[in-house]
């Protein structure tokens, strides 16, 4: 079944084919770097103009460079809960119309479950049941997956994602956006045991998380040593900022591994691409005898692969949605 | 020439349909908080009530706003798709001069009114009809009513969702008895739509099907802010 996935639900004009929800024909993906980098972060707002200008040429785009017409698709899945309301309707709109015109089925579909499916698009052999973090400028949650489409939802951040702060600490550092990859390469040359940052509910018996209590622990660190005209060592801060949000990921995550008896892990989103990220995970994960699954890079941040092949499997269960599908931008991933 | 029309600018949405200069049907239905849900079923509900299927339409035309800045990236992501997919041309028309086109038969100056969404701003424009054709006789206007009153120099007719209000005020901005206010009550509608993009389709005119994207007369509040910083040198 060859499906068309649309993906708007963020500042990614994304647009995919993907066959039997295995084989990716095309996934174009406009991002907004040039706005991003404008305004320092995601103006919904801006974003939401930009996906309706950009959205007809990114899926003309997905068509012809897979080499196939519109008559091909034989479905239209698209992210329709979860993001900015402004952006989602968008892509949501464009679904509709391509299942209407082309009268063929269409499936709305949760955009973390997207990015769950991200991981077993570059990893099939992940083994079910197991659990996922899923983290990103938009989100950080731990999910249970006792096998495709059933989800249970163990914990997820209770202000800021960790994307989110990454993002945050990178714009007081005047770093630029998006601020992981700045970070991930400017921790390269730093201390990571330079500064002691607070590793926030570590220890508490909750898998919830909460990072903005470190955000505003780095930025008093910072404004201390400019107050106190010491020395500011950005690599050693960076480091040490990212040492902090990768032991808390990596232990919390663990931590449900092991609850639940699993045999593998699976990290997807934005931040699954950070570097010091992916050697912990590997590290512990084979002192502990579980695997870890990481998507190819191109299919860590957000794309419309992912989307139809989320789609692919919800509808192989029977499951479509109807022509007034509408938005939901606070949907739970439902279980 | 048979011609599908959208207008989702609007605290109203509407479709309808036309052939050449002959209205099939004609829909105009309450907008939530949004207009995405209902889009779909009421184009296919207008198309049923013409007799129509989508393969039946051969061109689309779509109301470029201003108006709800959620609502217009509805109707104009819509219209672009169906084309997109259909093959067809769009044709995309001012809201303005939607409103304008359905107050046509009245004589003299006609400024509709859009409510721009904050306090006290409208989106305005002049039109004038001439043998059947509405023409714009102005720029547009984004500002409150006060400013609005002030270009107001002749008898004029008002057409708007809220036309009685508007010409109240105005009528007492002016405070001359030469200069006679007329209200008409009115809201785009989907037919006139299709009407006003039928007679462009028809000469030919048509707009890019991919490129096609809303009329924003005012520019985003984020880009008004970083305008404004930038211009006091804080970014």
């Amino acid at each position: 079944m060859l499906v068309l996935g649309i993906e708007t639900s963020c500042d990614e004009t994304s647009a995919a084919l993907v066959v039997d929800g295995r084989e990716v024909l095309s996934n174009i993906i406009a991002t907004q770097l040039d706005l991003l980098n404008k305004f320092g972060g995601v103006v919904p707002e801006v974003a939401a103009r930009r996906h309706t200008e950009l959205i007809g040429y990114v899926i003309k785009e997905a068509i012809d460079s897979a080499g196939k017409t519109l008559s091909d698709v034989e479905a239209i899945a698209v992210t329709s809960k979860t993001g900015l309301i402004g952006c989602l309707l968008v892509g949501v709109a464009a679904a509709k119309s391509l299942s209407y015109s082309l009268q063929v089925p269409l499936i709305g579909l949760h955009h973390i479950e997207g990015h769950i499916f991200a991981n077993l698009l570059s990893n099939p052999q992940i083994p079910m049941p197991h659990v996922c973090l899923t983290v990103s400028g938009g989100h950080t949650m731990l999910v249970y997956i006792r096998d495709y489409c059933q989800y249970e939802l163990l914990g997820r951040t209770l202000d800021d994602a960790a994307g989110e702060a990454f993002d945050k600490i990178a714009k007081f550092l005047e770093l630029g956006f998006p601020g992981g990859p700045a970070i991930d390469k400017l921790s390269t040359r730093g201390n990571r045991k330079a500064f002691k940052f607070p590793r926030p509910l570590l220890r508490a018996d909750t898998l919830d998380f909460s990072f903005s209590g470190l955000k505003t622990s780095v930025i008093n660190t910072f404004k201390d040593r400019v107050a106190g005209n010491e020395a500011l060592p950005l690599e050693d801060i960076a480091a040490s900022f990212q040492e902090a949000i990768v032991e808390v990921l990596v232990t919390k995550t663990m931590r449900a591994a092991l609850a639940r008896g699993v045999s593998a892990i699976s990290v997807t989103g934005g931040v699954s691409a950070n570097r010091r990220l992916r050697e912990v995970f590997q590290d512990t994960c084979r002192r502990e005898g579980i695997g870890v699954f990481f998507p190819e890079l191109s299919l860590c941040t957000d794309n419309a692969a992912m989307i139809a092949a989320a789609g692919y499997a919800r509808l192989r269960k029977g499951e479509k949605s109807d022509l007034n599908l509408d938005v939901l931008p606070n949907a739970p991933l439902e279980v | 020439m048979i011609v599908l029309g959208i207008d989702t600018s609007g605290y109203a949405n509407a479709v309808g349909v036309a052939d050449g200069e002959r209205i099939l049907a004609d829909l105009v239905f309450p907008a939530r908080t949004d207009s995405l849900e209902k889009i779909i079923s009421n184009i296919d509900s207008v198309l049923k009530e013409a007799n129509l299927c989508l393969e039946d339409v051969q061109g689309f035309g779509v109301g470029l706003g201003p108006g709800s800045w959620t609502g217009i990236k509805v109707g104009v992501t819509v219209a672009k798709i169906l084309a997109y997919s259909a093959g067809k041309p769009v044709c995309g028309v001012p809201t303005l001069e939607v409103l304008a086109y359905g107050a046509r038969k009245n004589r003299g100056q006609i400024c509709p009114i859009i409510y721009a969404g904050t306090k006290d701003t409208v989106y305005a424009a002049f039109y004038r009809t001439e043998n059947g054709v509405v023409s714009r006789v102005a720029d547009y206007y984004v500002g409150d009513l006060q400013g609005l009153s002030k270009m107001v120099r002749e008898s004029t007719v008002v057409v708007a969702a809220e036309a009685q209000s508007y010409c109240r005020l105005i009528g007492q901005a002016i405070g001359s008895a030469d200069i006679d206010i007329q209200a008409v009550e009115g809201v785009p509608r989907g037919a006139m739509v299709a009407l006003l993009a039928a007679a462009r389709l028809e000469r030919g005119e048509s707009d890019d099907v991919l490129s096609l994207e809303p009329l924003y007369l005012k520019e985003s509040t984020a880009r008004a802010f970083l305008g404004r910083t930038q211009a006091k040198g804080r970014v």
